[in-house]
């Protein structure tokens, strides 16, 4: 029986099948899921969380090299971070298999970009391979190991959100094993890239990549579909479900492997269809290589979008030029729904006094960017993993002295341990005066709790060690080291406000866990509740916009007598008693029946 | 049930954090047992942190069908959350589509701090019963919490949805697929709240 398995499901069950032992990953949507299954369903594989994708493909490599079967899988943007190594693999192949999986996130629903990482394989002379839906999704992958090893070359599997989390039955087959002895290999010439024989490789890249020319042309993956020869679509993964459900009658050349193309197919198809489409998410990959062909293009990027995904209906209205046809108007105005910090969560009383304080706070890349959104508003940047650390250096000496006093820096325990160590070392080895702020919640959370090398746990929940970020930047320079409970308002204002004043780098570690992470919360609190006669509606409770608060609007009196525009309440089945809002109240009428202290637990 | 044609597309609306993505799961699973196509698109990202969320079930007896269900193609839309039934009816509603939603309302972000008001209830389910062929409403998480567990809202609500008759779907179909995918505690509880959800579209 087929078995109904999301895109990410699938490449790992992929791996599993292809005898890989060994996977790596950082954590990073859409791609999270693919080691999650790995450590869960599959124990014959090894499995780390690795620290930043970078690390992810250089352990990958390692095991490879020996002739095992290796996995690294991240997102999109994960390969900017690993496209140093990445670069020089192509130079020296690998041994055992190695298939490298992008998971890109077109319409960024949880990025910073949405880059297209066709690029890479093109830029890096491997071959990439493109699944459309979940089946696909585990059989590239298996087919990948094999012609990694059959061209002695890493190889890209690139999925998109929509299939990375689509789930689509998936015929599952028995587990072989990888065909090569796991040994030390001794081949300096091959895996030394020291110029001289750096030079000879790339002359080994140019000849493997015109053999992968040769295998693409008659590569099973890559299909024509002959239907109608009226109009003849190139496509390629999720692009080809969108294009197919608009034109079921229309002929396909169907690229499963989208570097190298195929010359002479692409030629062929081109001669059995009138007209010529190509429907491709993001940029014009192959259309811009039918163009260097010489092959006439009759629709492509002249009207499909170059931002955004694809999706059926955009097909349909960019290429028939008819829009669909909604139903009705809405007569209601929905207020928009975005994403929020959780109730208790320790990033909101950081938030809170860096919007008091009017810091100017460089951002990074987790839950805490979302402190950028009303009404906190108190997250100024947001680039990559680990520039937090780097935007306060620059503008540090930038400013001079005038800066003093007016931003900090802001980064998850995550993001840290993944680009964080490299920046803090230059802010104290080069005097700068800029304040860190390491928001550890103990996890990585926005991607749903995965372990990272702070946290004490490896990916299969065995213990281990867990760097000490106040040992470590003690070690790294910093003489100013101060652990702080950002659930207690009034000490974490103290705490900053001297810090940032302060001629040389400090480094404030946060205490409190994610208010989602169960081991670290043992015993539930009492939620507060809002003496709703008491309250004066001065709002402040709500502009620390928790879910759990809320303001209704009703001109009134409290029972004093005094006037008031409204009132807040607290929902009890939301609210966890982190004592924000008991804090902020003006009046006393955030009130609890349990015993108050600052956080979730007891002496942060 | 003679009207069932496909490919079928039923959307599953809510907030991030209502356990919307395991039920579209279970729902495309008792499908596949009964020898459907089906195929799931689910678009959370960043909104498990109490964003909107909607799974896409799409049923076929053949595959080839994109895991996104275009605009003003809906069949069903069953929503855990008013306000999210609306936004789905908005962009997926057409003249012959069926609606199911729980009344509970969720407040975002805006109504929590004030600078928008939640619509009326009132208005809303007005607004979907307009905007759908039939349309029908419970208040799955009072009945959930009577049972003294409201995590059992989603088994309500697909207790009502199997209710309707409108797919071709049985509560003995969902249960087997519960059965391998529940402790046998929890399983109790499940079936429970099913049958409860189907009896409040009977009455």
């Amino acid at each position: 029986m087929k078995k109904l398995l999301s895109g990410n499901e699938a490449i790992a069950r992929g791996a599993y099948e292809a005898g890989v032992t060994f996977a790596s990953a950082y954590p990073g949507t859409p791609s999270t899921e693919i080691l999650e299954t790995v450590a869960r369903e599959y124990p014959e594989i090894y499995a780390e969380w690795s620290p930043n994708e970078k690390v992810a493909l250089e352990v990958a490599m390692g095991a490879a090299f020996t002739g095992a079967r290796a996995m690294a899988s991240m997102k999109h943007v994960g390969v900017n971070v690993a496209a140093d190594p990445l670069m020089t693999l192509s130079y020296t192949g690998i041994c055992g298999g190695l298939v490298l999986i992008t998971a890109d996130d077109p319409q960024l629903y949880s990025s910073q970009n949405e880059q297209d990482n066709r690029n890479y394989a093109k830029f890096a002379k491997i071959p990439m391979l493109e699944p459309s839906d979940s089946q696909e999704a585990k059989d590239f992958v298996v087919r990948g190991f094999d012609i990694s090893e059959q061209f002695d070359t890493p190889v890209m599997v690139r999925s998109v959100t929509r299939v990375s989390h689509a789930r689509t039955p998936v015929e599952l087959k028995e587990r072989k094993a990888a065909p090569m002895e796991v040994q030390i290999r001794k081949d300096p010439p091959k895996y030394v890239m020291l110029p001289v024989y750096g030079r000879k490789r790339h002359v080994v890249v140019e000849e493997r990549f015109l053999k992968l020319k040769e295998f693409a042309e008659t590569f099973e993956l890559n299909r024509m579909e002959m239907n109608d020869p009226e109009i003849g679509i190139i496509t390629s993964g999720i692009s080809y479900q969108y294009a197919k459900e608009v034109f079921p009658n229309a002929s396909y050349l169907k690229l499963g492997m989208v570097w190298p193309l195929p010359d002479k197919m692409l030629r062929e198809f081109r001669s059995k269809v009138k007209k010529l489409y190509v429907i491709e998410e993001l940029d014009p990959f192959i259309e811009e290589y039918l163009k260097i062909l010489g092959i006439q293009v009759d629709l492509g990027k002249d009207v499909l979008p170059r931002c955004g995904e694809l999706t059926p209906s955009i097909v349909k209205e960019k290429v028939t030029g008819e829009p669909e046809k909604l139903f009705l108007s809405n007569p209601e105005n929905i207020p928009p729904r975005p994403p929020n910090m959780c109730p208790g969560c320790p990033h909101r009383g950081m938030f809170y006094t860096i919007k008091k304080l009017k810091l100017y706070a460089a951002g990074d890349i987790g839950c805490y960017t979302l402190g950028a959104l009303p009404p906190l508003t108190s997250l100024d940047t947001c680039v990559c993993m680990g520039a937090s650390i780097g935007h306060a250096m620059g503008m540090s000496k930038a400013l001079g002295d005038e800066g003093r006093g007016k931003f900090v820096a802001v980064i998850g325990d995550s993001t840290f341990m993944h680009s964080g160590m490299t920046g803090l070392a230059d802010v104290a080895y080069n005097k700068s005066y800029a304040t860190v702020i390491i928001a550890d919640n103990r996890i990585t959370a926005m991607t749903g709790a995965q372990e990272h090398p702070a946290t004490g746990y490896t990916v299969r929940g065995e213990p281990t060690h867990a760097v000490d970020f106040a040992e470590l930047g003690k070690a790294l320079g910093f003489k100013n080291i101060v652990k702080a409970n950002p659930y207690d308002l009034e000490a974490y204002e103290k705490i900053l406000k001297e810090e940032v004043e302060k001629d040389e780098p400090s480094l404030i570690v946060n205490q409190g866990p994610c208010a989602l992470l169960k081991r670290a919360l043992p015993k539930p609190k009492k939620p507060y509740f809002v003496d709703t006669d008491t309250c004066i509606g001065c709002k402040k409770c709500v502009g620390l916009g928790c879910p759990a608060i809320s303001w209704n609007a009703e001109v009134g009196t409290t029972a004093e007598g005094k006037k008031r525009k409204g009132y807040a309440t607290i929902e009890p089945t939301l609210c966890n008693g982190c004592g924000l809002c008991y804090q902020v109240c003006s009046v006393e009428a955030i009130k609890t029946e349990d015993k108050v202290f600052f956080g979730l637990v007891e002496n942060l | 049930m003679s009207t069932f044609r496909t490919p079928y597309n039923l959307i599953i609306a809510g907030v991030g954090g209502q356990g919307n993505v395991l039920i579209s799961q279970l729902i495309a699973r008792a499908f596949i047992k009964k020898g459907f196509q089906a195929i799931v698109g689910e678009t959370y990202g960043v909104s498990q942190r109490g964003g909107s969320v909607m799974s896409h079930v799409r049923l076929t007896k053949t595959g080839e069908i994109a895991p996104i269900i275009p605009p003003g193609k809906g069949d069903f839309v069953l929503g855990l959350e008013p306000m999210e039934t609306l936004r789905i009816l908005k962009m997926f509603g057409n003249p012959d589509i069926h609606a199911m939603t729980n009344v509970r309302p969720i407040a975002p972000l805006d109504v929590i701090i004030g600078t928008l008001s939640y619509p009326s209830l009132d208005g809303i389910l007005k607004a979907i019963q307009t905007l759908s062929s039939q349309a029908w409403t419970l208040d799955a998480s009072a009945i959930a919490l009577e049972m003294g567990n409201a995590l059992l809202t989603n088994m309500v609500m697909v207790g009502a949805m199997i209710g309707t008759k409108i797919l071709p779907l049985t509560m003995g179909d969902f249960i087997d697929i519960l059965r391998t995918h529940t402790n046998k505690k929890n399983l109790e509880d499940n079936v429970q709240a099913l049958q409860k959800g189907s009896e409040a579209v009977k009455n």
